[in-house]
């Protein structure tokens, strides 16, 4: 019993996690919508990996999982790097930069 | 329909009108009847000559090309290095140019009965808006690609400025901010191009890299694929410029966002498909551009979900979809591309029915938070209805248009092996249904007590009425006969991927 009490509240304690939003009720069944997709579209990105060897397909999908559960809940993470402060985005236009050019660069 | 002519009289036209519209409604200022009347007859023009033009090119400054045995000529079928500056009007310029000149007519007609005062410098941000990206479109040189990318960013800054409040202006400065890094991104990947090549002609550049030995050169070139691909992103509001952008477009007036998001979408395809003639060959250059659709897909919608406001949704699911169109340019087949195209035109057709019906919401005095709104069904059962068929057609419902882009892209991403990205493409039109049924809901649907004590009914504006039922006519048209557009955009698709030399 103990333990599935734990279990409840994890899952509560992660479901309140979404209530995050400026608003009520339409605010966190929208954070919560968000947080599925995002975790859904992390799984099937990590999966797109078996494109250039499908062990790394692997790995990424269980580093993917093990990740998104350690941070969940990940939408407010990603609302946080999605702001328009001009210092987040420069330093994101850096990354994804440096990033294609590494790419294109090595891909030769 | 002959490609020979090389002084084709609508090019010219489609870049001068807008200007001469400019200066007069600037000099008009404050006299609305006559600044509506000029701004509706030049747009009306402009969508004449998009329509009945010719297709062709326009070799500006007058310079014949040079032949391989040193003589000129002024015939494009023949193969020549141009020296001068190149415009081309095909198949996909029309589409676009004609889809872009029908919105401006309605945008200006309801801007100018919308608006109170000094809108004179408005309308005319509004009209250079629209000259820099189908300059953007029908350009075949990096000289004018940056000109035009570089003026169309200064004016997407200047309209929302212009737009109004504290709000408006901060995102218009960090928007011009930005405008800086990408311009001279785009400078130097022509300077690079033309070091390499010795050419800014983009066709020529092209058979300079086929012609000639590149060994050791290689580096350079994909220097320059990169600062393009930082212009493209930031021209287009991909990610990671995506949060500028969709300030930028929650913060415009929503007639105005139409004009921004078509010239976005515009400048997506036009870069995008510059970036597969000249790099598409590269490895990873595809790969690179590919991810960041993605990405930008993937980053609009999740963001679109946990907006509270309907402006602030309808502005990420414009990045969203912009991702979408990416996606199949960056496929690089002839399937992806014209799924890219014809999600491109699709796109803006919807998204403007959406954004009109979020401008009447303003126009009846509601607010657009889904937090404080509600009952507008009772009040507005007309606007609720295009609201509804607007959020299906860009849920990629059939019979709306929506379904069949959307349904190309996913059978070019199952063709090219990706059912990774079409899974995503699949997600994307679901979360686009949640995201805009969650402030349908709360804004027509949910019962609000204040609007529930009034029984008048609110009522559309004749111009935005026609507007509406013209946009939901086209969505449903292009929904069931879809080749009426198609047959405009395979040849561009097939000419980037067999012969990517020729515009």
């Amino acid at each position: 019993m103990g333990s599935i009490d734990s279990l409840y509240d994890k899952i509560k304690r992660h479901v309140v996690a979404y209530f995050t939003g400026n608003g009520y009720t339409d605010a966190s069944t929208g954070y919560s919508a968000g947080e599925l997709q995002a975790v859904v579209f992390i799984m099937v990105l990590a999966a797109m990996f078996r494109i250039f060897m499908i062990p790394l397909g692997i790995v990424l999908i269980l580093g993917a999982a093990i990740m998104v559960l350690h941070f969940a809940p990940v939408i407010r993470v990603i609302e946080r790097e999605n702001s328009s402060d001009l210092n987040r985005v420069l330093f994101w236009v850096f990354v994804y930069f440096s990033v294609i050019v590494a790419v294109t660069l090595w891909g030769r | 329909m002959n490609e020979t002519i090389t002084n084709l009289w609508s090019i010219p036209l489609l870049i001068v009108i807008p200007i001469l519209t400019a200066i007069v409604v600037n000099l008009l200022y404050n006299r609305g009847r006559a600044i509506r009347a000029v701004s509706i007859a030049s747009a009306a023009v402009l969508l004449v000559i998009s329509l009945v033009s010719p297709y062709g090119f326009q070799w500006f400054t007058g310079q014949p090309g040079v032949t391989y045995d040193g003589t000129y000529t002024f015939n494009a079928n023949v193969f020549s290095w141009k020296l001068s500056l190149e415009y081309y009007y095909g198949p996909l310029q029309q589409i676009m140019i004609s889809v872009m000149s029908f919105l401006l007519l309605f945008v200006v007609a309801i801007s100018t009965k919308s608006l109170k005062k000094n809108f004179g410098p408005y309308i005319a941000l509004m009209f250079l808006t629209y000259l820099s990206a189908a300059a953007i479109m029908m350009v075949n040189d990096f000289y004018h690609l940056w000109i035009a990318v570089e003026i169309g960013s200064l004016l997407v800054a200047g309209l929302v400025a212009a737009s109004g409040g504290g709000a408006a202006q901060k995102a218009a400065l960090k928007y011009t901010f930005f405008s800086a890094l990408s311009g001279s991104g785009l400078a130097i990947a022509l300077a690079l191009i033309l070091g390499i090549t010795g050419y800014a002609n983009i066709t020529d550049a092209i058979n300079s890299l086929k012609i000639n030995d590149l060994s050791g050169m290689y580096n350079v070139l994909y220097v320059s694929f990169a600062f393009l691909m930082l212009s493209w992103i930031y021209a287009g509001g991909l990610a990671p410029i995506h949060p500028l952008k969709s300030d930028v477009y929650r913060s415009a007036y929503p007639h105005a966002t139409v004009m921004l998001q078509t010239q976005s979408k515009l400048t997506l395809v036009a870069i995008g498909l510059v970036l597969l003639r000249m790099f598409g060959t590269l490895p990873f250059a595809r790969e690179a551009m590919l991810s960041i659709s993605i990405l930008t897909m993937v980053i609009g919608i999740v963001m679109a979900l946990i907006q509270t406001d309907f402006r602030w949704i309808l502005a990420y699911l414009i990045v969203s979809h912009s991702g979408l169109v990416t996606v199949g340019i960056s496929l690089g087949t002839f399937r992806g591309i014209v799924g890219g195209l014809f999600q491109a035109v699709n796109d803006v057709i919807y998204m403007s029915l959406l954004l009109v019906c979020c401008e009447m919401v303003l126009y009846f005095g509601r607010g657009t938070s889904i937090k404080f709104s509600g009952g507008l069904a009772k009040r507005a059962p007309l606007l609720t209805v295009f609201v509804i068929l607007g959020t299906l057609a860009a849920s990629g419902v059939p019979p709306f248009n929506g379904f069949q882009s959307e349904l190309i892209l996913i059978q070019a991403a199952l063709e090219q092996g990706l059912p990774e990205v079409a899974a995503v493409i699949l997600m994307v039109s679901v979360s686009t249904f949640i995201a805009l049924f969650r402030a349908i809901y709360s804004i027509f649907l949910r019962p609000g007590d204040e609007l529930q004590q009034g029984s008048e009914r609110f009522k559309l504006p004749g111009t935005t009425l026609i507007f509406l039922v013209a946009l939901v006519a086209i969505t449903l048209v292009l929904g069931i006969y879809p080749q009426l557009a198609l047959n405009f955009l395979t040849e561009s698709a097939l000419k980037v991927v067999f012969v990517p030399w020729v515009p």
